[in-house]
């Protein structure tokens, strides 16, 4: 019976942004993501005092699910940033910080949410335009026909998290594998519409990160025993594989809402089992050579079929059932009864493997989109990262073939962006002005706002007390080292942030926390970003163009709030 | 078991108004600001939702939680003006707070004792809440009818086939959304709003189409969190909230079928009994069971059934032989699902044949394709389906960054689609006035009615493309076929009736000269004339009166015709009755309808209109609590354009907007609206008279007794009865 209980009344609050605390929390917060931010970002160490293992992470995704937090702004701030990153794995931090750098900045200014909010979204309609136009100076065009800039996007990921604790040639090896796998799931004959296959991680802890490969097809784990009792009944040459998604365990199914009366000296177990023997005899019959079950074999059966040189595998589970169907190209049987010829499926071969400690039952396919990418590190902690962060540039690498463009990392795209939205308000700032009711002074204020907000973004890269500087021509992100003694900037600096452009070109430099001149920033040129070889940084288009946009739009919900109501029931 | 808590008087009832006042008037109109809501399970929810909003506060006062109550039964009708409503109530409560006070004072000497006092403060409570009962049932009518009718615009470019242009349902919605979602959103959700409905309407859509989509709204959108808002769109055919179990691609026309129970034949039905004996009679039922269900999936596949939906889960055999047989399968539709396809395209569930596999199956549609949809990374089942009813379905994919906001814009949306449903219909209204004061029953209506006064535009302004002509002629089409549409349309039945019952003197009469001529048979029945005469002088007057106000709109509105023939037809019989009635009376009860479909333009323009008529009619009232209680509404209405217009300085204050709208009113010329967009009149009137029944039982209540115990619960009489 359902206990009726009365309700709390919940709690109102008005001006939530007004509140020292709240402000102070977002601060902290801000604090936490800002020095996660970038390879040289500072790692964080969760652990719950209740149990469970530590997470030692600079990465949003792992950051944000096991951060806890209380106050309703921050809930609604980190649903945002979780749900960005289940979407598209990259820029969780970016957007954090821009999101957090724009509230700031804006509290700052004192003008009605209504301007602010009217304005940002033109601002942010004035970036997107930019990034998506052609005339964009900061995006490059990805050249499938070769790998270079999918191998530098790739780096520029597992340099982004330095909690997977890769030394350099380790982060060359991944990378190159991480293409590779990438590149066995697309298949071969493609026609108008692609369905991309999948690579399947498998871990393998505690061995070196060096000792990490790809493999077509499936591994399935396995005790060395067993994979030892299958080794003579090897056949060669192509298997005919039959591939159930039903149990074989004899259980019964189900029966019904009535009853089942079942009279004494009945055996039902043994029908079953005669049924499960029958069915056994049809796929020898049928010169099945491979048995797979997502669930329960009954030994009985699997003794028939070892019997007859049929290899059984079971308990396969779920999440490998889709997969299997894939590469062996049957259709997953539901029935104990006959089964269609046309349900089954062939491999290539089958082989034992053996990596590190563990034993794999090799599935090779005769062609298909599905690989294995045993993944090697040396501890948990870091395996989990590293985990991610290969998920995260696959998913990057499948979000680069549908919008074939990379933007500049390193910080440079926003200082960029930075440098083209002071030059756009400052020489055109009519077309945002005639239909909105806004002043020209509300509008610079706003728009200087928002510049500063991807600056510090930019700026928050550098972790160890440098100085950031921005050059006049191209607008791109440049740092110095700390207590650097000379003063002529081109002997300092070597490279820009996206590794673009070198400091012999004749440029000149200012601040980037100072406010400058506004300058029309030029494009980069695509010949040189050829030439300028393997070390470019850059970053999925998809991924930084949404995160902008969820930023924004992010700021602007919070910032329009007048109470926040809470349920304390 | 109970205690004397506190006493309903209208202070308590302010004091907690006046509370939700501040909280909801924040989110009020175009720069109205956001509420976050968290839920007790974690989640948060973002609004500006009036309803919403009140009840996420779970407030424990019982007049506020009665409040409360109206609110969301308010809501439940029209879907819009929660906020309003609190806004309103607070306004009126503070009027007869005023009132009370002033009285008190001249009360105060008199030396009763305090509980005698209550006592009697609730009787004149109850008094004034009967007066205020009396305002709404009889006066509001009245004047809605006589007075604001002639400022209505019709949201309609044609009347007669309710045809909408697109121009008007963007005035229309983007006022509605202005008090809905965020700023930077309403733009873009208005436009997705107004996309959504020329894509879905054919153009014989009427009023069914708001329905389906009203009720089925939860099936028609799909939410993806973590894209920005701009990525919403609108996709054609159904979107399923679920993956297909097997998907077998097919290509052109494809046949689909729908089942509400398994497939599979199992050993025993709920109630029956299934005793086995054997070993081999337990195979060969299990064997029968297995080639039952593969004879019937073989046969589906002769039948050439590409898709199968079902709102039942299927066991495994049964998803095998599908996809053997190259049948998709959708599984585990909500019930929702399954009534919304099957008024779409009148599919119904497939029943397995009981004997034999090899049965015609009768109920199969066709779709034009069905494909897995993929958004952020999640996969629907996409549906196109070849509408049988005036629907075209499409779907919104509502994308946000936090599902707060998703949830946000579906309430609003579905919110919208509810205004639209109101707005749609016709309003009944219907009051009764004193028989003697002829000049204020010559309503429009009537003279509409009268041939002469009809005619009368048409020699004083031959070519003028004025309303009241149209009406004139419209009228005319209408009445000639009013014979046959009386006896049709049940909307009529009631005046139907009527006049039958009165027709035995005039039948020789009627019947030979067609319905036209039921105007002047009905008068020569309505027993001398004398009266005819004493009618029509004023209706020439009135209608005269008429005519110079519609010239002065027809400016505005010149495209847009007055949608007055639904009125003619209804109204030709029914003023007629109450001038029978006349006769034994000394009342006449006019009912007569706004037409579907009038709007007024936004920013108060209502509220100002109203207010002005109200403060004419308290000035001639003899009846003084009639003036109070029309004064106070009339005082109260003007609480929402002030709070509109709160934030604008010099010529667009409030007061400024206030004169100028009073000096054109009074010297008959257009009112002038500084903002753009247009609502619903029939959704104001609603709200109006909820919240003046909400104010009646706040009154009429003297005294709340706390109950210290678990609530018991409610037997439903007539259920037990049956038992």
């Amino acid at each position: 019976m359902s206990r009726l209980e009365a309700k709390k009344p919940s709690l109102c609050k008005s001006e939530p942004l007004t509140s020292e605390k709240v402000r102070a929390t977002l601060s902290v917060w801000k604090g936490i993501v800002s020095s996660c931010y970038g390879p040289s970002g500072r790692l964080k160490q969760l652990h719950n005092g209740f149990g469970g293992y530590v997470c030692t992470t600079s990465q949003s995704s792992a950051l944000l699910s096991n951060l806890s937090v209380t106050h309703p702004i921050l809930k609604i701030l980190t649903t945002s940033l979780q749900n960005h990153v289940s979407c598209f794995s990259d820029c969780g931090l970016f957007t954090a910080i821009l999101c957090c750098n724009l509230i700031e900045n804006v509290q700052r200014i004192g003008l009605t949410p209504t301007t602010v909010i009217k304005l940002n979204k033109h601002l942010l309609r004035l970036c997107t335009n930019y990034l998506k136009s052609e005339a964009c100076g900061c995006r490059l065009p990805v050249d499938f026909s070769s790998t270079q800039i999918l191998l530098c996007l790739v780096r520029s990921i597992l340099t982004s998290k330095p909690a997977s604790m890769l030394t350099r040639k380790e982060i060359d090896h991944v990378s190159a594998l991480i293409l590779k796998a990438f590149l066995l799931t697309i298949p071969e004959n493609a026609e108008d519409h692609v369905i991309l296959g999948k690579s399947i991680i498998v871990p393998l802890k505690g061995q070196r990160v060096i000792d990490s490969t790809v493999l077509p097809g499936i591994l399935i784990e396995m005790s060395e025993v067993q994979l030892m009792k299958l080794l003579p009944i090897k056949k060669s040459g192509a298997l005919k594989v039959a591939l159930f998604c039903t149990s074989l365990s004899g259980d019964l199914s189900d029966t019904g809402e009535g009853t089942v009366v079942v009279s004494c000296g009945v055996s039902l177990e043994n029908a079953v089992l005669d049924q499960l023997l029958n069915l056994g005899r049809q796929l020898i019959s049928d010169h099945v050579d491979l048995v797979l079950c997502q669930k329960v074999i009954h030994p009985s059966l699997k003794q028939l079929l070892s019997m007859h040189r049929v290899i059984a595998v079971d308990r396969i589970g779920v999440a490998l059932m889709e997969p299997l169907s894939k590469v062996t190209g049957t259709q997953p049987i539901g029935s104990l009864g006959s089964i269609s010829p046309g349900s089954y499926g062939s491999v290539k071969d089958w082989c034992a493997a053996k990596f590190g400690s563990k034993h794999f039952f090799h599935l090779i396919p005769n062609e298909a989109t599905i690989c294995s990418l045993l993944l090697c590190n040396r501890n948990d902690t870091a395996w989990d990262e590293l985990k991610l962060t290969c998920q995260t540039a696959l998913h990057v690498l499948q979000l680069t073939i549908k919008e074939p463009w990379v933007l500049l990392g390193g910080g440079c795209t926003e200082t960029h962006l930075a440098a083209y939205i002071r030059h756009k308000i400052h020489n055109e700032p009519e077309s945002i002005l005639k239909d909105d009711g806004c002043t020209q002074t509300e509008l610079h204020l706003i728009a200087e706002a928002f510049c500063s907000a991807l600056a510090s973004l930019a700026a928050s890269l550098e972790h160890d007390g440098g100085e950031i500087l921005t050059d006049m021509k191209y607008g791109h992100f440049w740092s110095v080292q700390a207590d650097s003694p000379s003063v002529n900037w081109p002997d300092l600096l070597s490279q820009c942030g996206c590794g673009l452009h070198n400091s012999q070109e004749e440029l000149s430099w200012s601040f980037l926390r100072s406010t400058c001149q506004p300058f029309t920033p030029q494009a980069c040129l695509l010949r040189e970003a050829v030439g300028s070889g393997s070390n470019l940084t850059v970053d999925c288009f998809t991924a930084k163009l949404s995160g902008l946009e969820v930023a924004v739009e992010t700021a602007s919900l919070i910032l329009d709030l007048s109470y926040v109501i809470e349920d304390k029931n | 078991p109970g205690s004397m808590a506190a006493a309903g008087s209208v202070k308590a009832a302010l004091q907690v108004a006046e509370v939700l006042e501040t909280i909801v008037s924040c989110c009020v109109g175009p720069e109205g600001r956001q509420v976050l809501c968290t839920k007790p399970t974690g989640e948060v929810l973002l609004s500006r939702d009036g309803g919403r909003l009140l009840e996420a506060l779970h407030l424990e006062h019982p007049i506020a939680r009665m409040i409360v109550a109206c609110v969301s039964s308010h809501l439940k009708k029209t879907g819009d003006g929660a906020k309003t409503f609190i806004i309103f109530l607070c306004h009126l409560l503070r009027g007869l707070h005023a009132i009370t006070d002033r009285e008190k004072d001249s009360l105060i000497c008199e030396n009763i004792q305090t509980h005698g006092r209550h006592w009697k403060n609730c009787c004149q409570w109850k008094f004034i809440s009967q007066s205020l009962l009396m305002f709404q049932t009889q006066i509001l009518d009245c004047i809605m009818d006589q007075y604001l009718s002639r400022h209505f615009l019709s949201i309609f470019s044609s009347a007669k086939e309710r045809t909408l242009s697109r121009s008007s349902l963007e005035l229309l919605l983007e006022a509605y959304f202005c008090g809905r979602v965020g700023r930077n959103n309403q733009k873009f959700i208005s436009q997705l709003m107004c996309d959504y409905f020329f894509k879905c309407m054919t153009c014989e859509s009427g009023i069914d189409v708001f329905e389906l989509v009203d009720d089925c709204f939860v099936e028609l959108s799909v939410g993806v969190t973590g894209l920005p808002v701009s990525d919403s769109r609108i996709v054609a055919g159904l979107v399923l909230h679920r993956d297909f179990s097997v998907y077998c691609p097919a290509d052109g026309d494809i046949r689909i079928v729908m089942v509400t129970e398994t497939i599979q034949p199992l050993f025993s039905t709920s109630g029956s009994e299934f005793i086995l004996n054997s070993e081999a009679q337990f195979q060969t039922s299990q064997y029968w069971i297995m080639e039952r269900t593969k004879a019937i999936m073989k046969h589906l596949h002769s039948q050439n059934v590409k898709l199968l939906l079902s709102s039942v889960k299927q066991p495994d055999l049964v998803i095998y032989y599908a996809g053997l047989n190259g049948i998709s399968v959708v599984e585990c539709l909500s019930s929702e699902e399954v009534t919304l396809i099957q008024r779409i395209i009148g599919l119904s569930p497939f029943v397995l044949p009981q004997a034999s596999s090899q049965c015609e199956i009768s109920n199969t549609a066709l779709v034009k394709f069905c494909k897995p949809l993929i958004l952020r990374s999640k996969r629907y089942v996409h549906l196109s389906l070849a509408s049988t009813c005036a629907f075209i379905p499409h779907c919104i994919v509502l994308c946000g960054p936090v599902q707060g906001l998703i949830e946000q814009h579906e309430g609003a949306l579905h919110g919208a689609f509810k205004m639209l449903r109101q707005l749609f219909k016709d309003l009944d209204l219907n009051y009764m006035t004193e028989a003697n004061d002829q000049k204020d029953t010559s309503s429009p209506l009537i003279s509409k009615n009268s041939r002469e006064s009809n005619q009368l535009p048409e020699i004083g302004n031959g070519s003028l493309q004025n309303p009241c002509q149209d009406t004139a002629v419209k009228n005319k089409d209408k009445l000639e076929k009013t014979q046959t549409y009386l006896k049709v349309n049940s909307n009529l039945v009631v005046s139907n009736a009527e006049l039958e019952t009165y027709i035995p003197c005039s039948t020789a009469k009627l019947t030979p000269t067609g319905t036209f001529q039921t105007d002047e048979t009905l008068r020569c029945l309505s027993l001398g004339k004398n009266i005819i005469i004493d009618n029509c002088e004023p209706l020439i007057e009135s209608n005269s009166a008429v005519h110079s106000t519609t010239e002065n709109t027809r400016i505005e509105i010149s495209y847009e015709n007055l949608p007055v023939t639904k009125i003619a037809g209804k109204g030709t019989m029914l003023p007629v009755r109450c001038k029978l009635l006349d006769m034994r009376t000394s009342q006449s009860y006019y009912s007569s309808s706004m037409p579907a479909g009038c709007v007024l333009p936004v920013g108060g323009n209502f509220e100002i209109l109203l207010h002005y008529y109200l403060l004419n009619y308290a000035k001639k009232c003899q009846q003084s609590e009639e003036t109070m209680v029309s004064m106070i509404v009339a005082n109260a209405l003007l609480g929402i354009p002030k709070i509109l217009y709160k934030s604008k300085k010099g010529n667009y204050s409030f007061p400024q907007v206030y004169i100028r709208a009073l000096h054109a009113l009074q010297t008959n010329q257009l009112l002038v609206s500084s903002k753009t967009g247009l609502e619903s009149v029939a959704g104001k009137y609603q709200l109006l008279t909820s919240v003046l029944q909400c104010l009646t039982k706040i009154l009429t209540i003297d005294l709340v007794i706390n109950v210290k115990r678990q609530p018991q619960k409610v037997y439903d009489q007539d259920s037990e009865d049956e038992l």
